[in-house]
């Protein structure tokens, strides 16, 4: 009893200013904000000490190694177009931006095509599956490799190669949405005696825009590293170019920092592109805020049709990128199965796909 | 008020020892101002009847006739999902199904949105709309079209209790108004008795066991004693027919 | 003896029925098949037509010609020291991203780390190779460390990513369940967290390797003079590009192999419960 109060007591007795010190340290050391900002602290503490510790080893290797000063001060100047690159960032950025640009437009175009017949008949499937799976592998220096052999210097090698790295994964993403085409939606639109032309334009299409999204998505973000890679072996200018350029300079600062710059740029651009995009593409996604998860439980579990459901998949691009992948490497999930007797009529599954037990 | 004519009905599934019969030799006529719910347990063919019903299936063997007037009658369909574009707006969704985008066709849907308490929301997405609000755009859909007969699969099944017990009330009063014919399949007794006029019993194998007609006064509360007396019967005729097996 | 019954009739026309089934089944896959040969003979045909016809024997060396030198190569004994070499580099790198790339994807569970990791994450995954590549050839020329420190940066946050989505998802309610059954760490870990995270660890597995040959090979391009890189760059200054297309297909085709044959049957087996999960 006794040794219970004193315990009481002596937790009472605990002065405030340690706790609110105590506090801000495990603030600190909890949140993931401060972890955050801590990294490219050490990371320059780890730079600037490699540096130090590699030229006391290898006192040559001063020239070499890019010091954070040089590199910063090497995108500074890139930033205020004062270069000694024959083209400034900002002409070289437009250039492989231009190429990018053409050659996703052409990887969509082919790979729509090649994807929406793989998706329809098993036969052209077949045909086509193992090469788009050996394409989808082979590496963006090959590529790169071979058309700076074949088409020498200039626009048109790399531009293929944007196209060859993005063509496969067009083909993919779309193939998996002409699969999953809603068949509920257009069970409901022949029991209304819909139109076809109706039918194609207000659910055929629709349902297939969230794959075509995460194709674009895919065909830009690999787009780039291809042509980079390209750039540096056939092209004349752009943004590979330059870093070539740099490279063979032996100014390591040069390389760094300008990849650097085209690396940051390529992810705002992108970033800023798609979820533009997507935010008025698909605007009709029911965003969940607490309201609609409040409301969501009490309506017990009401279904979503499958055309939601994937297009949520699609969503973002990580995971179309992992789902692509997936698809590639392992098959589409569920294999058609060959049962010559007619289906029984789709049943509405009851279990809705993202409702789950943990709320 | 359409005329269904339904003649040796048989549908069959699979192969050899995974051969299913969905439907037995089913027989009937629906005429009139009806209402006829379609009960019994899972897998007695119930949903396969409102699909061959509807055009969505075909049967192995019988016949099906719906007319209306001796023409070719139009169909409505409500489904356990609402099954709404969910890229498009509510009232876009309604003139999807619709023959033409006049006024007089955007007039009658908003008529009939508002006859589910939905008058406002004809802007919104399917995906700003909670799952009870989405089923009774559905219904609100299947009556624009006035159809001759409406089949519905189990509308209300996903819906908590209180949802339900509202839409049940529209609906029933949305049939009083209209003379649509309606076919609702559900697995709930007790809803067949509240808002039918007959009730066809399935039992396991697809066969038609029972046909009951309710001539009970619109309009019906899930309370009342008479409500509950002929639930009880209905129950009883399960048990007789063997109806209650789980399969 | 015969009982001539009403039976006699349904069994015949019960099996024709299902051999109807198994043959439309076998009909399937011939032409499956069928339509996958096509296919080969189709893009190889192409190839080979258009290396002496469309373009340049010299720029566009066909199939044949390829599978010639391939053989001319081999008896050099040229070909098993610069895959020896490679896939060593490669062995090596992806030993040590693996090691990082768990080891930083635990460390993540905890918040602070979580932050100060998920830079360095995006950027893993974002940068193309290209660049390590260059710029572990202007640090480190020659010496081997180049294309292993390539291969880590490159391959590590694939790694990570999916070993964390792996932990993050850990079906705490199975894991409490054994606690309150008193189940040890040990059998706690052996039965439900490695199970669990297998499938996690080896979906990064399988990327991770697919990056890491091409990383290599991009490295050794720039900086080695070994190696199927060295070899590949080596074919290009001397513009002979069947050498060149010789030395990536035939490692493009091993790297094939070991994904899709060695990994791909491996998840199969292990994972067979999975399959029957993701359908």
């Amino acid at each position: 009893m006794s040794a219970d109060l004193r315990v009481a007591e002596r937790t009472a007795d605990t002065p405030q200013p340690v706790s609110v010190v105590r506090r801000i340290w495990r603030w600190i050391t909890r949140s993931s904000l401060t972890g955050r900002l801590t990294f490219p602290v050490v990371c320059l503490i780890v730079w600037l000490l490699a540096i130090k510790v590699v030229t006391t080893i290898w006192p040559f290797a001063v020239d070499v190694l890019p010091t954070p000063g040089q590199v910063f001060g090497f995108m500074f100047d890139e930033i205020k177009g004062d270069t000694v690159a024959p083209h400034n960032m900002y002409e070289t950025f437009a250039i492989s931006l231009q190429r990018l640009g053409i050659g996703m437009i052409i990887a969509l175009v082919i790979g729509t095509i090649i994807g929406v017949a793989m998706g329809l008949s098993k036969a052209v499937n077949a045909f086509f599956n193992d090469w788009v799976v050996a394409i989808l592998a082979m590496p963006n220096l090959a590529w790169a490799l071979f058309c700076s052999l074949a088409f020498g210097f200039g626009d048109i090698g790399p531009t293929i190669v944007v196209v060859l790295t993005g063509v496969p994964f067009v083909i993919i993403n779309v193939r998996e949405g002409v699969r999953n085409t809603p068949s509920d939606l257009f069970d409901m639109a022949r029991s209304f005696d819909v139109p076809r032309e109706r039918v194609i334009w207000h659910v055929l299409i629709p349902s297939l825009l969230p794959f075509l999204f995460a194709a674009a998505r895919y065909a830009f973000a690999l787009g780039w590293k291809g042509l980079v890679v390209a750039e540096v072996f056939g092209g004349q200018d752009g943004a590979g170019w330059t870093i070539k350029f740099w490279y063979d300079a032996h100014r390591a600062y040069g390389v760094v920092g300008y990849a650097l710059l085209f690396v940051i740029f390529a992810l705002i651009f992108e970033k800023l592109m798609f979820d533009q995009l997507s935010k008025r593409l698909f605007k009709w996604r029911p965003s969940i805020d607490a309201a609609d998860v409040v409301e969501a439980r009490f309506d017990a579990a009401a279904p979503l049709p499958a055309s939601v459901a994937a297009a949520e998949a699609g969503a973002t691009a990580t995971s179309a990128a992992m789902g692509s992948i997936t698809l590639a490497t392992s098959g589409p999930p569920h294999q058609p199965v060959d049962d010559p007797s007619p289906p029984p009529p789709a049943q509405d599954a009851p279990k809705h796909p993202r409702s789950n037990d943990h709320g | 008020m359409a005329d269904i004519t339904v003649s040796e009905l048989h549908k069959e599934f699979g192969l050899g020892a995974d051969k299913v019969i969905a439907l037995e030799n089913v027989s009937l006529s629906i005429s009139g101002h009806a209402f006829v719910s379609v009960v019994g347990a899972s897998g007695c063919g119930k949903s396969t009847l409102l699909n061959i019903l509807s055009g969505i299936d075909s049967p192995t063997s019988g016949t099906v006739r719906i007319t209306q007037n001796g023409r070719p009658a139009r169909a409505g369909y409500v489904f356990q999902a609402a099954r709404l574009l969910p890229w498009r707006t509510v009232m876009d969704n309604m003139l999807f199904v619709q023959q033409d985008r006049s006024k007089e066709t955007r007039d009658r849907c908003q008529h009939y949105l508002e006859m589910v308490q939905l008058g406002d929301r004809g802007d919104k997405f399917p995906g700003q709309l909670s799952g009870g609000m989405q089923q009774r755009v559905g219904i609100a859909r299947a009556f624009s079209t006035e159809p001759d007969v409406l089949f519905m699969d189990e509308p209300f099944s996903h819906l908590d209790a209180i949802t339900a017990r509202t839409l049940r009330k529209e609906l029933n009063t949305i049939w009083a108004e209209t003379g649509t014919t309606v076919v609702f399949v559900t697995h709930d007794v007790g809803e067949a008795v509240e808002l039918s006029n007959r009730i066809l019993v399935f039992a396991k194998g697809g066969r038609l066991a029972d046909d009951i007609d309710v001539t009970l006064p619109f309009p019906r509360d899930v309370s009342d004693t008479e409500v509950a007396v002929t639930k009880a019967e209905v129950f009883k005729t399960f048990e007789d027919i063997g109806a209650l097996a789980i399969s | 003896m015969a009982t001539t019954l009403s039976t006699p009739p349904q069994v015949p026309k019960r099996a024709s029925e299902e051999d109807v089934v198994r043959a439309a089944k076998r009909k399937d896959r011939i032409t499956t098949w069928g339509w996958r040969l096509a296919g080969y003979a189709f893009f190889l045909g192409i190839w080979e037509l258009a290396s002496g016809r469309l373009m340049d024997e010299k720029l566009l060396p066909g199939p044949s010609t390829v599978f010639r030198t391939f053989g001319e190569l081999w008896a050099t004994g040229e070909v098993p020291g610069a895959f020896a070499t490679t896939l060593g580099r490669i062995a090596i790198g992806f030993s040590i991203a693996f090691i990082v790339g768990v080891g930083v994807g635990i460390l993540m569970q905890n918040r602070f780390l979580n932050g100060f990791f998920r830079d360095a994450v995006t950027i893993g995954v974002t940068t193309p190779g290209l660049i390590w590549a260059l710029l572990t050839a202007i640090i480190f020329g020659n010496r081997p460390a180049g294309p292993i420190i390539a291969i880590v940066l490159t391959t590590f946050a694939i790694i990570t990513v999916n070993v964390s989505e792996g932990i993050k998802s850990l079906p705490k309610d199975l894991i409490d369940m054994a606690k309150s059954f008193d189940v040890g760490v040990v059998r706690r870990n052996r039965e439900i967290v490695l199970p669990h995270l297998a499938p996690f660890i080896f979906t990064g597995v399988r990327f991770g390797f697919s990056i890491a040959w091409k990383v290599t090979v991009l490295t050794e391009v720039f900086s080695s003079s070994k190696g199927i890189g060295f070899e590949m760059r080596t074919a290009t200054q001397l513009f002979r590009l069947d050498e060149f297309l010789t030395w990536i297909l035939a490692f493009y085709v091993l790297a094939l192999f070991l994904d899709k044959v060695v990994l791909e049957t491996l998840e199969r087996r292990f994972f067979a419960w999975r399959g029957e999960l993701k359908s």
